[in-house]
């Protein structure tokens, strides 16, 4: 039987051990990929707004967001409530030398 | 709602800041109030475009990611500094040109993450009508990261077989982070080259919204940087093309 596209990125999101950079984003399935670029375009959104883009259950849309905590994607914001969770999402890297390819983007990008 | 435009050639000299400052200028004298970042850290520019002298530059992006100062204070009023009628405002945040910095900060690199926070907070603390991002030429993560947040890209190229398929690259990334508006710009097309012929194939080659093409001018390398194409030439046919592009930017 085929993993489903909730298993698929819960996979994708654990294989990470380290924060998720930009060119991260771009190798992400569907829907995660999509619903990740939304997010970090709005900045600061809710859970609800990220399962109405992610279309998974509720409880499936925590577990992703609560691994993109993990890993330094989104942060909870002190706004949130018992019956919503409010998010900033931050994009980083880890400080490394500009000059320096980052990871392996060309093998990425192809 | 503020917008978040980042500017982008796959190739250096395409004329990116040049286009930026351009943008920024024409938005500013429709009112508007506009934030200029300069992050081509390795080889900044931009502020010459904008007569803001070194002397000048209290804070720059670096002291900002260096911890030494906040987005705001590394942002310069350069509105008067350009001439013409501006009603609005031009802020702009420029790349440290102290070889010293500029050496320190290849060396060590910065954690591209403030970069993120320095872009929202600045729209937020200036209160910004639209953040133009000056990227550096190619792709590396700053640029990626540019993308990610930006409501609209501008991708800069010549009639040249190494930029048509270098932002081949750039496209193609571009859609991956689902960038909600993509717009082209030909620049310095030699006067020979039919520009509605350039459009047509630059469209075709890329599946892409050709914003403008803007024919190679003597005008602009007269101007040599000196200052804004725009205000110096107001009713030039490249003012002209530079206000479409600035109108599908607002739209």
């Amino acid at each position: 039987m085929s993993e489903s596209t909730y298993e698929i990125a819960i996979k994708e999101l654990e294989a990470r051990t380290e924060d998720i950079r930009p060119s991260d984003v771009v190798l992400f399935s569907e829907p995660l990929r999509s619903a990740l670029n939304f997010v970090i375009r709005l900045g600061r959104f809710s859970l609800t707004e990220f399962e109405e883009k992610l279309e998974f259950t509720r409880d499936e849309t925590k577990k992703v967001a609560d691994l993109l905590v993990e890993r330094n994607l989104f942060e909870v914001t002190r706004f949130s409530t018992a019956e919503e969770t409010y998010y900033q999402s931050r994009l980083s890297a880890q400080t490394r030398p500009l000059t320096r390819p980052p990871s392996d983007i060309w093998k990425k990008i192809d | 709602m503020s917008k978040i435009i980042s500017v982008h050639s796959f190739r250096g000299g395409t004329g990116k800041s040049n286009t930026t400052a351009n943008i920024s200028a024409l938005l500013a004298m429709d009112g508007y109030r506009v934030g200029v970042v300069d992050t081509d850290i390795a080889s900044p520019g931009i502020h010459v475009l904008f007569n803001l002298d070194e002397s000048e530059m209290v804070h720059s992006l670096n002291d900002y990611l260096w911890g030494k100062c906040s987005i705001e204070d590394a942002a310069h009023d350069v509105t008067g500094l350009i001439g013409g009628d501006i009603k609005g405002q031009i802020f702009l945040i420029p790349s440290s040109i102290k070889a010293g910095e500029i050496a320190r900060i290849l060396r060590e690199g910065y954690d591209v993450g403030l970069l993120n926070d320095g872009f929202r907070d600045v729209v937020d603390k200036l209160n910004l009508d639209f953040l133009l991002i000056d990227t550096h030429p190619g792709l590396n993560e700053e640029t990626l990261l540019s993308i990610a947040i930006s409501d609209a890209l501008v991708i800069i190229l010549r009639p040249d077989s190494q930029d048509y398929q270098g932002t081949i690259v750039t496209v193609d990334v571009a859609k991956k982070l689902d960038v909600p508006k993509m717009l082209m710009v030909v620049n310095k097309v030699p006067s020979t080259f039919d520009l509605a012929d350039v459009r047509t194939r630059v469209e075709q080659t890329y599946n892409a919204t050709v914003a403008a093409v803007f024919p190679h001018s003597d005008e602009m390398m007269t101007l040599a940087s000196s200052g804004i194409f725009a205000i110096q030439y107001p009713d030039n046919i490249m003012t002209k093309a530079l206000r479409s592009l600035v109108d599908q930017l607002k739209a």
